[in-house]
């Protein structure tokens, strides 16, 4: 589904990312967990093309993608992501922002795609809040619109980062339940987050990194009980 | 006083003619010096270099001289070239003008608007045209209402100045009955009695605006 040969990436004099390569299945759910700095979410950002690569290939469903504008757009429409600051419309109700790409991108009939945005809000458990602004909605609720929001160009792959970095403890429970969810529909998921209790429960891989180079990669069960690099043990430790 | 009154009260007439003009002239400038803001608003936040520079060259020359220099330049300047009216060269400079600041208004408004939503709107499959339509300019417009509220407020005062090329606007009006009577003071207070009923109204319609935006989010 994902494939990533030798990825550099540099901002400025700083070499972010150090030759990765990754692989990911269809309905497979990667984590990518690391100290912040360690190049996790520039990783994640290159593969929709919101950073730019420098180096190496990154193929997307069977394709080579040589990034020009007209392609990229077309390459985005099925791949999903979610933000860590939600990055919702303000200027649109719930259910506005949630057909705005259908209707303008897709240019599906509004009807439609308001049927759809509709169970799509059901789904992570916001119908009733379908007319109102995001700024009257919380940041748990605000994520999971967001996750409608992405969801309802019918992606191939999800991509989050760190969905619930921005918010209070008590709110990060609902927006991982609809991961949750997600995850066990099949969706082909990649995961920037500091949540373990997810990784080791949800994911089927996780990929840590350091220094812009991914250090150690196994099942949650290997990496959680017998990490193998130091500072794989030296994080572990610190986090949990 | 009693002179004031009557000599306010018998020209009546004649200033609101005068404030008509006035305000066909603020109107017909601000709105060309919206579109003018807008095309170099986009200009200044080019990727291309030379559009960039232009935008600049533009911005920097009409901030650095005075209006009255601009007004009297545009008027004397391009009827060497073409026949203007002395009501359309006025509309033309004063629009020429604001619209120096209108681009700085808007090129600030969109820069203020977060990165994030670019992001979110790209990452959606949106092209850059379309989210900056859809997305981005939405929301800059609302933000710059306020300082553009202010912009137009100045607009309309500043078009007091084309009194000096001939337009028989409010202010041309008082200077010729002040030169006619020798009622400078009186009649140089009604003029600015008529401009402050103007900028009242500009501000009560602003707010309409405004608390109109405000009602949907933020």
């Amino acid at each position: 589904m994902i494939r990533i040969r030798n990825l550099h990436k540099y901002f400025g004099h700083l070499h972010v990312l150090k030759g990765i390569d990754l692989d990911i299945r269809p309905q497979e759910v990667v984590v990518l967990i690391g100290a912040s700095g360690s190049g996790k979410s520039t990783l994640l950002r290159c593969l929709n093309f919101l950073e730019m690569k420098d180096e190496g290939e990154i193929w997307l469903m069977q394709e080579r993608i040589e990034p020009d504008r007209v392609k990229l757009n077309k390459i985005r429409e099925q791949v999903g992501m979610v933000f860590q600051h939600f990055n919702l419309f303000p200027h649109m109700t719930v259910l506005e922002n949630v057909i705005e790409a259908p209707v303008h991108v897709l240019r599906r009939d509004k009807r439609e795609a308001t049927e759809q945005a509709l169970s799509l809000l059901e789904k992570v458990g916001l119908r009733e809040k379908a007319d109102v602004y995001p700024n009257k909605l919380s940041g748990g609720q605000k994520q999971r619109v967001a996750i409608a929001r992405a969801l309802a160009m019918n992606p191939k792959i999800m991509l989050f980062d760190e969905p619930t970095s921005a918010l209070d403890p008590e709110l990060v429970g609902e927006v991982l339940q609809v991961m949750k969810t997600l995850a066990r529909e099949g969706m082909t998921m990649v995961v920037v987050t500091h949540e373990m209790g997810f990784a080791r429960e949800v994911a089927d891989r996780v990929v840590f990194m350091d220094d812009g180079k991914i250090a150690e990669e196994g099942t949650p069960e290997q990496f959680f009980t017998n990490p193998q690099h130091p500072k794989a043990k030296q994080f572990l430790k610190s986090v949990l | 006083m009693n002179g004031f009154v009557d000599i306010f009260l018998g020209s009546i007439e004649g200033f609101a003619r005068a404030a008509w003009v006035t305000l066909q002239i603020t109107i017909v400038s601000l709105l060309l010096a919206t579109v003018i803001g807008l095309v170099f608003a986009f200009m200044k936040l080019s990727r291309k270099r030379l559009l960039r520079l232009l935008a600049d060259g533009y911005i920097g020359l009409i901030r650095g001289t005075p209006l009255i220099v601009q007004i009297m330049w545009l008027y004397f300047g391009i009827t060497h070239f073409l026949v203007l009216s002395k009501f359309w060269a006025g509309v033309l400079a004063l629009a020429i003008h604001s619209g120096a600041y209108i681009a700085e208004i808007f090129r600030g408004a969109i820069q203020s608007i977060d990165k994030g939503q670019m992001e979110a709107a790209q990452s959606l499959g949106m092209s850059h045209w379309l989210a900056m339509r859809r997305i981005i300019l939405p929301q800059a417009f609302r933000r710059s209402i306020p300082p553009l509220g202010n912009q137009f407020i100045i607009g309309l005062k500043d078009s007091s100045l084309v009194a000096f090329i001939g337009v028989t606007e409010i202010f041309h009006l008082s200077m010729s009955q002040a030169a006619a009577t020798f009622k400078q003071l009186e009649y140089y207070t009604i003029a600015g009695l008529y401009y402050l009923i103007l900028v009242v109204l500009f501000t009560l319609i602003l707010h309409r605006i405004e608390k109109h935006l405000d009602k949907e989010s933020r």
